[in-house]
């Protein structure tokens, strides 16, 4: 116990010191799952919005595929990626394994399926009425979809956020993609798990504790969203 | 004429929700379609707001067919407007939802503004302009749809049932709207209701519907009432 303790006090000093490798270690995180959020929003809430208004064949099964890659484990995409992106893969010509372009490749397909199966379940919430009613008002239909986005949008945020922690929080697509380089590719997720492995605690415990900082500032802003849009 | 249907009908699955062989509605009128629930009422002015395709025959606009499969549709949606019975307010400000047909028709910041402040006069609800609309009550909501629906300064307004779910005062305050907008304004109306005082008190025209299918009308008695021999033996009519 006394042990965690002195790392906990070790990691605040770190913290309070604004220690370089701690710094570079957290830009590349939220540098990377910044990028790949975006990038998955752009895709995932397009493509969940025809989803969800459009009726096409196969659309129910569409849609069980979709939820069956919510539980895609991280380590599969790495592994899927690497054999494209790898020297004998069909992309290795592009050099992408072990830059961050690359874990953004592989955080995107993690979070895509979680973005666009949250805004199919909240633009199927939205009431019919709302599509009916911007439309005799006039609107077209980008100006109705619109409109349904903005009803969901509380939802489709809570989507993009929790995406934002699966990716920030995630080590496997990192790891394998990422190859955990010292100030290019080393995130706080694979910092601390090379710190574990070096038996070296201290800076772990301060990159955890940044990752909740940020998990929790997020909410936060979530929060004051959400109360100022209902006051 | 401002609408003629013809051989009209709207079949959902098997059962056919609607079945007129031939109705026409003149223009500059308020027209009150009466029928119990069930009746196809909201069908029929769904069709009349052009947000519903027949499944068979034709409808007409102002001597012109209708036609959903041409890309035009979105301009007479633009000339018609209808009010829902449980009117959706979107999760913004009154004066944002009513900018909202103001800003899709394009209209300047400067009168969009002037545009809003009058019809919000209009309804009565003046002091309404920065309240979050999903916050407000039943009566207040429709009366500020009412002057959402004429920010789009429509030749034609549609309501569906426009004071089932309201008190007795926003009820007189809506049928006071509703002759102003077709007296003043000149804006044809056609409303829902299952109130035949209601609909004897502000149409000029009433269309009664059952199961789907015009229905004849005899002179029916929306009052009850005695008639009675009076002092002098002459007859008076007793109410109630």
């Amino acid at each position: 116990m006394q042990f965690l303790l002195d790392s906990f006090y070790s990691a605040l000093l770190l913290l309070w010191s604004v220690n370089p490798e701690l710094v570079n270690v957290v830009s590349v995180s939220l540098k990377v799952s910044s990028s790949s959020t975006i990038i998955a929003s752009l895709v995932g809430i397009p493509v969940g919005f025809l989803i969800a208004f459009r009726e096409f064949p196969g659309k129910r099964l569409l849609i069980t595929v979709l939820n069956t890659l919510l539980a895609l484990p991280t380590v599969v995409i790495g592994l899927f990626v690497y054999a494209f992106i790898s020297r004998r893969g069909i992309l290795g010509v592009l050099n992408l394994l072990y830059t961050q372009k690359a874990m953004v490749i592989g955080q995107v397909i993690l979070i895509v399926p979680i973005i666009t199966v949250f805004t199919i379940s909240a633009i199927s919430r939205i009431d019919e009425r709302y599509r009916k009613t911007a439309m005799t008002l006039g609107a077209n239909a980008l100006q109705t979809a619109w409109v349904i986005i903005r009803e969901a949008r509380f939802a489709i945020m809570a989507a993009v956020i929790a995406s934002f922690g699966r990716v920030i929080a995630e080590v496997g697509i990192s790891m394998m993609l990422g190859g955990n380089a010292k100030g290019f590719t080393r995130t706080m997720t694979t910092a601390m798990a090379l710190e574990y492995d070096k038996g070296e605690f201290v800076l772990g415990v301060a990159l955890g504790i940044v990752l909740l900082a940020i998990s929790f500032g997020l909410n936060i802003f979530f929060n004051y969203i959400q109360g100022r849009a209902r006051v | 004429m401002l609408y003629e249907l013809n051989n009209l009908k709207k079949i959902y699955g098997k059962r056919t929700v609607l079945d007129l062989p031939h109705l026409s509605v003149e223009a500059g009128r308020i027209v009150g379609l009466l029928g119990p629930n069930g009746a196809g009422k909201t069908t029929l002015l769904e069709m009349f707001a052009f947000l519903s395709e027949p499944t068979s025959g034709e409808v007409w606009f102002r001597g012109k067919r209708v036609d959903h499969e041409n890309n035009r549709i979105q301009d007479l949606r633009r000339r018609v407007v209808i009010v829902q019975q449980h009117p959706i307010m979107f999760t913004v400000t009154v004066e944002k939802n009513l900018e909202f047909p103001l800003n899709i028709r394009k209209i300047s910041k400067q009168r969009r503004k002037q545009v809003i402040d009058e019809l919000l006069d209009l309804v009565g609800m003046g002091g309404f302009k920065q309240a979050r609309a999903h916050n407000l009550s039943g009566g207040e909501t429709q009366r500020i749809a009412i002057a959402r629906a004429l920010a789009c300064s429509p030749e034609v307004i549609l309501f569906d049932e426009p004071t089932a779910s309201v008190d007795v005062e926003n009820q007189i305050a809506i049928e006071r709207i509703v002759r102003e907008i077709n007296q003043e304004k000149n804006i044809s109306v056609i409303f829902t209701t299952h109130d035949m005082n209601q609909a004897a008190r502000l149409t000029d025209e009433i269309v009664f519907l059952f199961e789907g299918r015009l229905a004849q009308s005899t002179y029916e008695n929306i009052f009850s009432g005695q008639i009675l021999p009076g002092e002098k033996g002459e007859p008076y009519c007793a109410f109630g």
